[in-house]
């Protein structure tokens, strides 16, 4: 509960049906997509000004209380689990396309305009923005920035960070800062790298400038069939290192597809051990230079059948399983978890086949679908919460997962952010003297610690107290790895 | 163009200056060097002469002899600088409050090179020219090009781009990670061989531009790219610079993936036929293309660029396909300074770095040229303008005070009017001590940010100061 002189002066900021404090108003808030965690605020504010974000900032940081900034409330990681001391900031109703420049192939945006939006408003121009994670039809841009989102489209066409511009945001103390500039590049520390990816932990962001990409004149996608998953694993290298960067290089295993037929029907090869799709973008030459390049590339590293789409209706049909795989999955099981794991992409073949022996010792299926250009796995590992010990060996498959990604030289969290489920690994993945560093650009923005807390960095403290867990539960399982 | 504001920093003291150097004597033999002349050679890069000497220059071989001397240097507190081959323009590696110059020169190995993973992983101070070199025969490069043969690290540190930016990104793209030795001399890695994470502030990107002034920077990881099937470069020529410039924003609206397109207006496309014998182009406003792709991709691109600026009066293309015929123009095109130079023995130069959003790029440059005129000084135009990236060669008479001040308002003009036109006054030379006040300029509040972001990471401000940040 929020003490109530502090909610009457958030009453004094904004519109009365701007602020919920009742339990019932504020429950929608108490999750994001990462249900595992909830949490209720002591109250949810919906400004629809900058002028009221700075008014409130100001508010919460003289009063010392924690804001937790909320965009369509997707995040896989829990980024935007409230505090209940606390209040939530939602963005919702920022959502104006502020302007397009075709010319310069920007635009300018508020923090909750969705994801899909801004290449339905850019198509007009015959552009769209690149970054597209599976949630893009209700995820927010100032969310995607926040977490730094992927997508199909990232292995070409670069992840948020590479196709935001500048930000506008407003810093606990309530000043309003920019980042980046209209231009290639800004002078000074790239604080607008610094942002992106921030995970609501540096300041609130109220406006984007994003960049725009000419729609390609012409795709094609290849399905190809592999018997053994290993091989698959090891064409993703293959392609990649003839040099060819296609505009999405995704896996799909037989878990997976055998989900998704029954979904979409998209005449999947069943037998399949794993499907890569592989897309080329571009005019029709350069589509037909590549597509022959990806064919024999993909021919000689084993795949025993190559379809490719003849046209736009069958390349749809070919990615819907893909896109349409969390939900598939979601049918097949009562509950699925969902691992966000990258590394080299030339480790695949080895990740992928420990992780198969890892799904018979736990005895939990586990499909994977994933962005394998990019090296980005997602394991989803099947389980029954109502099953008594399901749960726990599968945060435990997970956690061998991630450890894993860390031994071969990757990271715990491609595209999902750390948020709260993945902070216990920040202390596997980073040495003290970089968690240092973190917590020192954090103090810089944020010096009492009130955006966000608990998310995305671990304190030093919290950090000695996992790595005691660790070692008294005696499942210390690289011992290798820095941990203090 | 001021020089670095006044700090409360001042030069180390005699005595702690004496002990360190006696040290690093003991500890590294020959490669601690006080004579005058190294000391001289590492005191400035390349553009105006703003020469400040270090007391000590250190080649150091390993991460662990770098952290131990920033150990060392912390402990008195005396500043450090980290230097590549000194080609930056902005007077980065300038010791303005002396100390100790860490020469990367010898951290000079190619590390790894991972063909699937399209990745690398270099010491700071490998050249671009020299990684490429190791690179030939496996079939992959590392694109990126300022001009001058800069090492790795130096690159990194300043954010470089340069002639293929366009296609490629500027370093900000093209480093995945990174080894640094931070101000109290601990060696931090950040970012990986994973081609994402979300995981923790992105420092790879923090560090990438910031100038030596966060952290020294030691090993880099680095994006390769498959060589191109196909490379070819032609010249085409404009009646005026406007029809030049318009050809580029329209190929740049329909997305062409043109790996390089520089633009020389009329002056500086004389200067360049005479230091580089171009004698076969008319002194006229001059576009530099190259497409690399497929044979039958860079035959498309290059014919829809060639309809787009016979659309605007440019002339025939002359083609470049022979490796040495390329060779031949691009580096024509790296002398361009060279050739402003030449243009007026005795007079002096240095270079604007004016960046706009591309759709203004018209405007920026056909006003500045304009003023150009009314200065009446000789200023070349030459730039990266499918980045909306262009500079001035501003030439003036270092015995005519007058002339340095008209050619420094002519600069600081073209600063403020790519400013106001959404853009930046330096898009790829970096702050380095020339630019702090266009810093505050373009960034107003964020400017405290980062003045706190320098403070967390180098609290004692050892890392070269007076650089990148107001104090």
């Amino acid at each position: 509960m929020l003490d109530p002189t502090f909610t009457s002066a958030l009453a004094r900021l904004v519109p009365p049906a701007a602020l919920l404090t009742a339990a019932e108003d504020t429950r929608p808030y108490e999750c994001d997509g990462l249900t595992l965690y909830r949490e209720q605020p002591g109250a949810v504010l919906l400004p629809d000004t900058e002028a009221q974000v700075v008014e409130i900032l100001r508010l919460c940081h003289a009063a010392r209380v924690p804001v937790v900034a909320r965009g369509a409330g997707t995040s896989l990681s829990g980024g935007a689990l409230p505090i209940a001391q606390g209040v939530v900031l939602s963005l919702a109703k920022f959502r104006r396309i502020l302007a397009i420049d075709p010319l310069a192939r920007t635009a300018i945006v508020q923090p909750g305009v969705r994801n899909l939006a801004i290449s339905e408003a850019a198509a007009a121009y015959g552009l769209f923005y690149a970054p597209d994670p599976s949630s893009q039809i209700a995820c927010s841009i100032g969310g995607n920035v926040a977490e730094n989102a992927g997508g199909v489209h990232c292995l070409k066409y670069g992840l948020t960070v590479h196709n935001v511009r500048k930000v506008r945001a407003v810093l606990i103390t309530g000043e309003i800062v920019e980042f980046g500039g209209g231009a290639l590049d800004a002078p000074g520390y790239d604080l607008l790298a610094l942002i992106t990816g921030s995970e609501g932990l540096l300041a609130v962001i109220t406006e984007i400038t994003v960049k725009l990409l000419p729609k390609p004149q012409l795709a094609q996608v290849a399905l190809a069939a592999f018997d053994e998953l290993e091989q698959a694993g090891a064409a993703v290298g293959a392609v990649i290192g003839a040099g060819i960067i296609p505009g999405g290089l995704e896996m799909m295993d037989r878990e997976a597809t055998r989900a998704v037929e029954q979904f979409v029907h998209a005449d999947y090869p069943l037998d399949a051990a794993a499907v890569l799709l592989v897309e080329a973008d571009g005019t029709p030459v350069e589509v037909a230079a590549e597509m022959a390049d990806i064919i024999a590339v993909l021919k000689a590293s084993g795949a025993t059948e190559v379809r490719v789409s003849e046209n736009e209706a069958q390349r749809l049909l070919y990615w819907s399983g893909r896109k349409a795989a969390f939900p598939a999955v979601g049918r097949i099981s009562p509950d699925y978890y969902c691992i966000d794991g990258t590394i080299p992409r030339a480790a695949l073949p080895r990740v992928l086949r420990q992780i198969e022996t890892w799904a018979q010792e736990f005895g939990l299926p586990c499909a994977n679908v994933f962005h394998a250009g990019d090296g980005n796995l997602h394991p989803l590992i099947l389980f029954d919460a109502n099953k008594p010990g399901d749960k726990q060996r599968t945060i435990a498959f997970g956690d061998r997962i991630l450890e894993l990604c860390i031994e071969v030289g990757g990271t715990i969290t491609g595209e999902h952010g750390v948020g709260v489920e993945k902070i216990a690994g920040m202390c596997a993945q980073f040495a003290p003297a970089e968690l240092e560093r973190f917590l020192g650009v954090k103090r810089a923005f944020d010096a009492e610690g009130l955006l966000n807390p608990g998310k995305a960095v671990p304190t030093l403290a919290r950090c000695a107290e996992f790595g005691r867990m660790h070692v008294h539960g005696g499942q210390l399982a690289h011992p290798e790895l820095p941990r203090f | 163009m001021t020089f670095a504001a006044t700090t409360s920093r001042t030069r180390p003291q005699h005595d702690a200056l004496q002990a360190l150097t006696g040290r690093l004597r003991d500890d590294y033999g020959d490669r601690a060097v006080t004579a005058q002349a190294v000391r001289e050679q590492h005191s400035h890069g390349e553009g105006l002469a703003d020469a400040a000497l270090p007391d000590v220059v250190v080649f150091p071989h390993t991460n662990d002899e770098v952290a131990a001397i920033v150990r060392l240097c912390h402990a008195a507190r005396i500043p450090i600088i980290a230097f590549g081959v000194g080609t930056s323009l902005e007077g980065h590696v300038a010791a303005l409050y002396g100390g100790v110059c860490l020469d990367f020169s010898q951290m000079n190995r190619v590390l790894e090179v991972n063909d699937a993973d399209l990745d690398c992983r270099v010491q700071a101070g490998v050249t671009r020219e020299q990684l490429n070199t190791e690179l030939k025969g496996t079939g992959l490069f590392f694109p990126i090009d300022p001009g001058a043969n800069a090492t790795i690290g130096g690159m990194a540190s300043t954010r470089a781009s340069g002639t293929n930016a366009v296609r490629y990104g500027t370093m900000r793209e093209n480093v995945l990670g990174l080894t640094v030795v931070t101000a109290d001399g601990r060696i931090v890695k950040t970012g990986g061989r994973a081609r994402k994470s979300s995981a923790g502030y992105d420092l790879t990107r923090l560090l990438v531009g910031s100038e030596g002034t966060l952290g020294i920077i030691t090993e880099v990881q680095l994006r390769l790219y498959g060589l191109p099937e196909a490379i070819s470069a032609a010249v085409c020529q404009f009646p005026d610079l406007k029809s030049a410039v318009d050809t580029v924003i329209v190929a740049m609206q329909l997305g062409i993936p043109v790996a390089r397109i520089e633009l020389l207006d009329d002056v500086q496309m004389d200067a360049c036929i005479r230091y580089s014998q171009l004698t076969e182009f008319a002194p006229k406003p001059t576009l530099f293309f190259e497409f690399h792709g497929s044979e039958a991709g860079v035959r498309e691109q290059a014919e829809t660029i060639q309809s787009l600026a016979a659309d605007h009066g440019g002339s025939r293309f002359q083609w470049a396909t022979k490796p040495e015929d390329r060779s031949r123009l691009w580096k024509a095109r790296h002398n361009a300074y060279y050739a402003a130079l030449a243009l007026a023995p005795g007079k002096q130069g240095f270079a604007t770095d004016a960046c706009v959003p591309i759709s203004r790029l018209t405007d920026c440059v056909l006003e500045t040229q304009a003023d150009i005129v009314q200065t009446g000084l000789i200023a070349p135009i030459v730039g990266h303008v499918g980045d909306g990236n262009f500079h001035l060669v501003v030439l003036f008479d270092p015995a005519r005070p007058e002339e340095r001040a008209k050619a420094e308002a002519l600069a600081a003009r073209v600063a403020l009017r790519a400013i106001a036109m959404g853009g930046t006054c330096t898009g790829e030379h970096g702050v380095g001590m020339h630019k702090l006040d266009a810093l505050v300029a373009e960034h107003g509040e964020a400017v405290t940010l980062m003045q706190a972001v320098k403070r967390a990471l180098d609290p004692h401000d050892i890392l070269n100061p007076g650089k990148t940040v107001p104090p």
